[in-house]
C-alpha cells in the first residue's frame, strides 16, 4: 500500500480546495485514511487589547467550523474515513509538526495560501516541503 | 491643513492599518502606532483640539476595558502566586528605571516616576495572544501569568493616580462618584440590561461611556486622572460581561472601529523619529533598564511558580503595550515629559512588546518542545483546540 495515512492542509482557499480534492482522491483510490489540518494562523501578534485577540480567535473559529463541516461532507460524498484537526500556529511550523508526530506517509497541499505574507515571505508550502519528514505533495 | 483634511488623512490611515494588520498578522493597534510615526513626522501635523479628546477618552476606554478583561475568579483562585510575580514584575524595573532616569540620565524626579511606570508593565493582550496560540491559557501556568499581568498593570495605574495627584477640592466629589459608579454600576447593569438592552442604539455602551466621560471631567477638576477608577469599574463589571459576551463585543466594535485608531494615532504623532535617531544610546540603556530587572526579578520565581516553562513565561512578563502608552501619553500631556523623553518611552514600550515575545516564541515556545519531544508513530490525540471565547 503506497500511502496509509494522509494529511491534507486546508485553510479555505481555492489552491487548498484543490489539493482537499487531490487528496480524497488519492485517499478513494488507496483505501488511505485522510487528516485534514486546518491550522487557525497566528493570532494578531503584539496586540494591545485582549479583545482584538478574542474577536479574530471568534472569527477564525467561526470560519474553521464550517470549513471542517464542508470537508467532512465531501469526505462522506467520496466514500473516504476523514479526521479533522484544528490547531492554533502559524501554518508550516504547525503542518510539519502535525505531520512528524502524527506518522503520515504523505503531506498534501496548495501552492499557495490566502494572504499576502505567503508571497513576500515564501509560501507555506514551500517550508512544508523542506521540513516535513514524509514526501509532500504540492498541488497547483 | 483644516480639521476635515486631518481627520481624512488620519482615517485613510486608520484604514491601511486595519488592511495591513490583516495581510501581515500584525495587531492593529500595533501598525496604527507605526503609521502614527511615519504620519507625524511626514506631516509635522499639530495635534488637533479634537484629536486629543478622542484619543484622552479612548485611553480610559482602553483603560476599562482592560480591567473587564480580567478573570476575576481565576485570579482569586492563584492571588497568592500571580501576586508575588506581579509585583516583583512591577517593582522591580519601576525602581531601577526610576532611578536610571534620575541619576544616570539626569531626569528630573517626576519624570523618573513617569519612566519607571511606563516601562515597569506588561502586556496582558500579548501574552494572552501566544499563550492561547500555545494552548497553555488552558494550564495553571497561562491562568498564573494572566492573572499576574493584572497585578502589574494594577500596580501601574495606582502609582499613576498616588504619584501624580495634586487634589483640589474637586477631589472629594471625584472620589465620591468613582466609589459610587464603581458600586453601583454593576448592580444597575442587569436592570438596564434587561430593560434597554439589545437593541441598534446600543443604551449599554453609552451608560458606560456617560460614566467614563464623567470620570475624565471630574478628574480633570481634581487635579488627578480618571485610570485607576475606570479600570476599577471595569474590573467591577467583568461578571457582568463575562454573562454579557456579545454586549463586550459590540462595545469593543465601537472602540476597535473609532476610538482606540485614534489613541495610537496619536500617541505615534507624538513620536519624533529625529529624537530617537539622536539618542539611540539612550534608548538602549532604557531598554535594558526595563529587560534585566523584569527579568532578573521575574525568573527565580517563575521557576518555582511556572515550571517548566519559567523562560517562556519571565519574557512574556517583560513585555508592554498598552499601559506603556497610556503612561508615556499621561506624562507628555500633562507637561511632564517632553516629546524626546516621550519618543524614548514609546520606543522601548514597542520594543518590549516585540523583542520579548520574539525571543519566547523563537527559543522557549513550549508547543514547539512538546511536538518535538513527542515519538513518531501513529495519529496521536493531540491537545483540543481553543474553542469560542478562549478565556476560560
Amino acid at each position: 500500500m503506497p500511502f496509509e495515512y494522509i494529511l491534507v492542509a486546508v485553510d479555505g482557499s481555492d489552491p487548498s480546495d484543490r489539493a482537499f480534492e487531490k487528496a480524497l482522491e488519492l485517499a478513494a483510490l488507496t483505501r488511505a485514511k485522510v487528516t485534514a489540518l486546518a491550522i487557525e494562523g497566528p493570532l494578531p501578534a503584539y496586540a494591545a487589547t485582549v479583545g482584538e485577540v478574542d474577536e479574530v480567535k471568534r472569527e477564525k473559529d467561526i470560519f474553521f467550523s464550517a470549513l471542517a463541516t464542508r470537508a467532512r461532507t465531501r469526505a462522506i460524498e467520496m466514500g473516504v474515513e476523514l479526521d479533522v484537526e484544528l490547531r492554533a500556529g502559524h501554518a508550516a511550523e504547525g503542518i510539519s509538526d502535525f505531520a512528524a508526530t502524527g506518522g503520515f506517509d504523505l503531506v498534501v497541499l496548495g501552492h499557495r495560501g490566502h494572504f499576502l505574507r505567503d508571497h513576500l515571505l515564501g509560501s507555506t508550502a514551500d517550508r512544508v516541503a523542506e521540513n516535513a519528514p514524509c514526501p509532500v505533495m504540492i498541488v497547483r | 491643513m483644516s480639521d476635515f483634511a486631518i481627520a481624512a488623512l488620519l482615517a485613510a490611515t486608520i484604514l491601511g492599518a486595519s488592511m495591513i494588520s490583516v495581510e501581515v498578522g500584525l495587531s492593529v493597534a500595533l501598525i496604527e502606532l507605526l503609521l502614527g510615526v511615519l504620519v507625524g513626522n511626514a506631516f509635522h501635523l499639530d495635534i488637533p483640539a479634537w484629536l486629543s479628546f478622542l484619543g484622552t477618552f479612548a485611553g480610559i476606554v482602553l483603560t476599562f476595558q482592560a480591567g473587564a478583561e480580567v478573570d476575576v475568579p481565576q485570579f482569586k483562585r492563584e492571588w497568592r502566586a500571580s501576586l508575588s510575580i506581579g509585583v516583583v514584575s512591577f517593582f522591580a524595573p519601576f525602581a531601577v528605571v526610576g532611578l536610571v532616569c534620575y541619576y544616570a540620565l539626569g531626569w528630573n524626579h517626576r519624570q523618573a516616576e513617569i519612566g519607571g511606570l511606563a516601562l515597569s508593565t506588561t502586556s496582558l493582550a500579548v501574552v494572552y495572544a501566544v499563550l492561547v496560540e500555545t494552548g497553555l491559557n488552558r494550564e495553571l501556568v497561562g491562568k498564573r501569568l494572566m492573572s499576574a499581568t493584572f497585578v502589574t498593570d494594577i500596580a501601574t495605574v495606582v502609582g499613576l493616580t498616588i504619584l501624580f495627584v495634586q487634589p483640589t477640592v474637586w477631589v472629594i466629589p471625584f472620589v465620591i462618584v468613582s466609589i459610587a459608579l464603581i458600586a453601583g454600576l454593576p448592580h444597575v447593569s442587569p436592570w438596564f440590561f434587561r430593560r434597554f438592552g439589545d437593541r441598534v442604539i446600543e443604551p449599554e455602551i453609552k451608560l458606560v461611556f456617560a460614566s467614563l466621560l464623567l470620570l475624565i471631567w471630574l478628574g480633570g477638576r481634581a487635579n488627578s486622572q480618571a485610570a485607576l477608577p475606570a479600570f476599577i469599574l471595569g474590573l467591577a463589571m467583568s461578571n457582568h460581561y463575562a454573562k454579557h459576551r456579545k454586549e463586550q463585543e459590540r462595545m469593543r466594535v465601537v472602540s476597535f472601529a473609532l476610538l482606540t485608531p485614534f489613541f495610537f494615532l496619536k500617541g505615534g504623532m507624538n513620536v519624533s523619529l529625529g529624537a530617537l535617531w539622536a539618542n539611540l544610546g539612550i534608548l538602549a540603556v532604557l531598554f535594558a533598564a526595563k529587560m534585566v530587572p523584569k527579568f532578573g526579578g521575574v525568573y527565580p520565581l517563575a521557576r518555582r511558580l511556572t515550571a517548566p516553562h519559567a523562560a517562556f513565561t519571565t519574557l512574556l512578563m517583560s513585555t508592554g503595550l498598552t499601559f506603556g502608552t497610556i503612561t508615556s501619553l499621561y506624562g507628555l500631556n500633562a507637561g511632564i515629559i517632553d516629546r524626546t523623553k516621550f519618543s524614548l518611552l514609546i520606543a522601548v514600550v514597542v520594543l518590549s512588546a516585540i523583542v520579548p515575545t520574539a525571543v519566547a516564541q523563537g527559543f522557549f515556545n513550549p508547543h514547539v518542545k512538546q511536538a518535538r519531544a513527542t515519538d513518531r508513530g501513529r495519529p496521536l490525540a493531540l491537545p483540543e483546540p481553543a474553542g469560542e471565547g478562549a478565556r476560560t
